[in-house]
């Protein structure tokens, strides 16, 4: 466990979070959009969602990378990608 | 900004750009020829620019010529004569084989034969996929256009003296300054055509990646769904066959219900081209989609579908009035491939893309010499020998294309430039592992670039009569291009320092310490 928490710490932990970590969180990110987005028909709600993937990708790139360790990084990400994907869940179940 | 993260920043921007440098060298270079697509390829036969002047499109005599040439598929492509071609294409697209495609002259509607040269699709797959198996080239052009985007963004927060660094080049004071300065310069100054490109870009190569994603959120998973909802229906076949609806008059009939769209492709799903009375017969569901450009608009893919058997209008797709979203989303290919303006804007287009390229190397030698590596080291030989070379191999490949046109049977002519592509850029590659003097092998490699273009215009002189002074149109402007890279690649050959000038600058100015000047700046 303490091997894994130092891993998690370090700054390979910060890349991860950086690079899979906030992959994962946008695709889940866009879902939620895609889902929840409230004008337009369904196209809209498509482009909501799949137009801007890569600047929520980019951004939380950078929200992780800039964090001052490892855990601060997945930290923020995971505080992002579980709420989200709460509602990707509850919306997928509710349709 | 606080100094972590101004470093922070500065390391991820260093990092990404020498993660991805190389690959983004290869999409970015490879975007030039493939921006040029048609132009090139226009110019390259001769036939194509010997053509008659092009009369309106007939659809109907278009289908009546395929008949009679036995392009008797039920589902294909009809590309009309364009702005620069004066030819009809007929294509056909299947698995797993090579596509039949055929060219008719737009003015009497005879078969030709099509250019055995390949080199203009060679160029823009390699942009487009790196030649690699779909869809994983694709995602691989996606990525590194990410990476392209991370690395402009990190780019613009940490060089905060943006205002000065417009306007500074030192080129009489060390290398390593004239590397940074040239790199910020090309950076600012490219800028906004470097961001539209990475963005647009990312989202092209990636699209199939979210596309599944999306279509989970939206259709439940029916990808099938999803596409129909965006670009239309798909013939549904019944098996009944009646008669066609005169097409010319829905050709005609676009220009009511969809105006100033400049019509680029038809496809024809259902169509029996073969029947005993000799008439076009199509299926009960048989359909006629036009795709193409609304001309005063940037969201401007606009798309419509007929049935073939009643010419009822079935689909409309156009982005024009519709949400936010998917008028952004409708200008990512306009903006990406310049589907508006004119050939002025294709060229800031490829003068930005060179200046990206310029960008990809300043950025990688800026890194090396940083870390105190020159020429020696195997990233500043890997650089060299595949971004180098890649643009020597273009260079020859286009002199050998012409070349073959006399040397080589028609057959062999595309087998031959893709292996002289693939074998001159091969050693290009190797190349800066045998010799030692990298410098000397940069030097050498514009040369010979600029060789390969002046070449290949001689070549095209010499076997076509095309010599530049007696062109005109599409052909003249082409080979003006090309001129102006070889004198480009003469102006860096000339302009680039030597390793003895370098020594020599380094020496004189020895009082001034370039790392505490760098440092300085930088925060």
């Amino acid at each position: 466990m303490p091997q894994f928490s130092s891993m998690i710490n370090s700054n390979a932990g910060r890349i991860s979070a950086a690079i899979f970590g906030s992959f994962i969180t946008t695709v889940a990110l866009t879902v939620c959009i895609t889902v929840v987005w409230p004008f337009g028909d369904t196209i809209e709600k498509i482009f909501a969602g799949g137009t801007f993937f890569f600047v929520f990708w980019a951004s939380l790139f950078y929200w992780a990378i800039l964090a001052a360790n490892g855990k601060k990084a997945w930290l923020r990400i995971l505080a992002l990608f579980f709420p989200v994907l709460a509602i990707d869940i509850i919306s997928l179940i509710i349709k | 900004m606080q100094q972590q993260t101004h470093k922070t920043l500065y390391s991820s921007h260093a990092w990404i750009g020498i993660i991805s440098g190389i690959l983004l060298f290869i999409v970015t270079f490879s975007g030039i020829p493939a921006l040029f697509d048609h132009e090139i390829e226009f110019w390259q036969y001769p036939a194509y620019s010997e053509l008659d002047e092009k009369k309106p499109f007939d659809l109907e005599q278009s289908l009546q010529t395929a008949k009679a040439i036995d392009f008797t598929y039920d589902n294909f492509f009809i590309q009309p004569a364009g702005e620069i071609n004066k030819h009809i294409t007929l294509a056909y697209f299947t698995q797993d084989k090579e596509p039949d495609i055929r060219y008719l002259s737009a003015n009497n509607y005879q078969e030709f034969p099509s250019s055995p040269s390949e080199i203009s699709h060679l160029f823009s797959h390699l942009h487009t996929d790196l030649h690699l198996p779909n869809p994983w080239g694709r995602y691989l052009v996606g990525l590194s256009g990410m990476a392209m985007l991370l690395a402009i963004i990190a780019g613009i927060i940490i060089h905060v003296k943006w205002r000065k660094e417009f306007v500074m080049l030192r080129p009489k004071r060390s290398w390593r300054l004239l590397l940074t300065d040239q790199h910020k310069l090309l950076g600012l100054w490219s800028l906004p055509f470097t961001f539209i490109l990475a963005f647009t870009g990312t989202i092209l190569g990636l699209l199939g990646l979210i596309s599944p994603i999306l279509a989970l959120a939206a259709f439940n998973g029916d990808v099938e769904k999803a596409t129909v909802a965006v670009l239309g229906p798909t013939a549904e076949v019944t098996g009944e066959y009646t008669p066609v609806y005169p097409l010319n008059e829905l050709w005609h009939r676009l220009e009511i219900d969809a105006p100033d769209t400049s019509m680029e492709l038809i496809q024809i799903s259902g169509l029996k081209l073969l029947t005993t009375k000799g008439t076009l017969a199509t299926d009960r569901g048989g359909i006629i989609k036009f795709s193409g450009y609304h001309k005063n608009k940037l969201s401007n893919l606009e798309s419509i579908t007929y049935n073939l058997s009643t010419g009822e209008k079935i689909h409309q797709g156009s982005f024009i009035g519709k949400g936010p979203f998917q008028r952004v989303f409708a200008t990512v290919t306009p903006l990406h491939y310049v589907l508006f303006g004119d050939v002025w804007l294709k060229v800031c287009y490829a003068l930005s893309a060179l200046a990206g390229c310029g960008l990809i190397l300043t950025g990688n030698m800026l890194w090396l010499h940083r870390r105190g590596h020159g020429m020696a080291h195997w990233l500043s030989k890997l650089t060299l020998g595949i971004c180098g070379g890649l643009v020597v191999s273009t260079s020859l490949t286009l002199a050998l294309s012409q070349a073959l046109y006399g040397l080589a049977s028609p057959e062999e002519h595309h087998h031959l430039e893709e292996l002289g592509f693939w074998g001159f850029w091969l050693l290009t590659i190797v190349l800066p592992f045998i010799f030692k003097d990298g410098f000397s092998l940069s030097h050498y490699f514009l040369r010979i670039t600029a060789a390969g273009f002046v070449a290949t215009l001689v070549i095209d002189g010499f076997l076509h009569g095309r010599w530049i002074w007696m062109s005109e149109g599409w052909v003249f402007n082409v080979q003006t291009g090309i001129l102006f890279s070889a004198l480009l690649f003469i102006y860096l050959d000339w302009k680039m320092p030597k390793q003895a000038t370098i020594r020599k600058a380094a020496e004189s100015s020895s009082n001034v310490d370039d790392s505490e000047f760098d440092n300085a700046q930088a925060s």
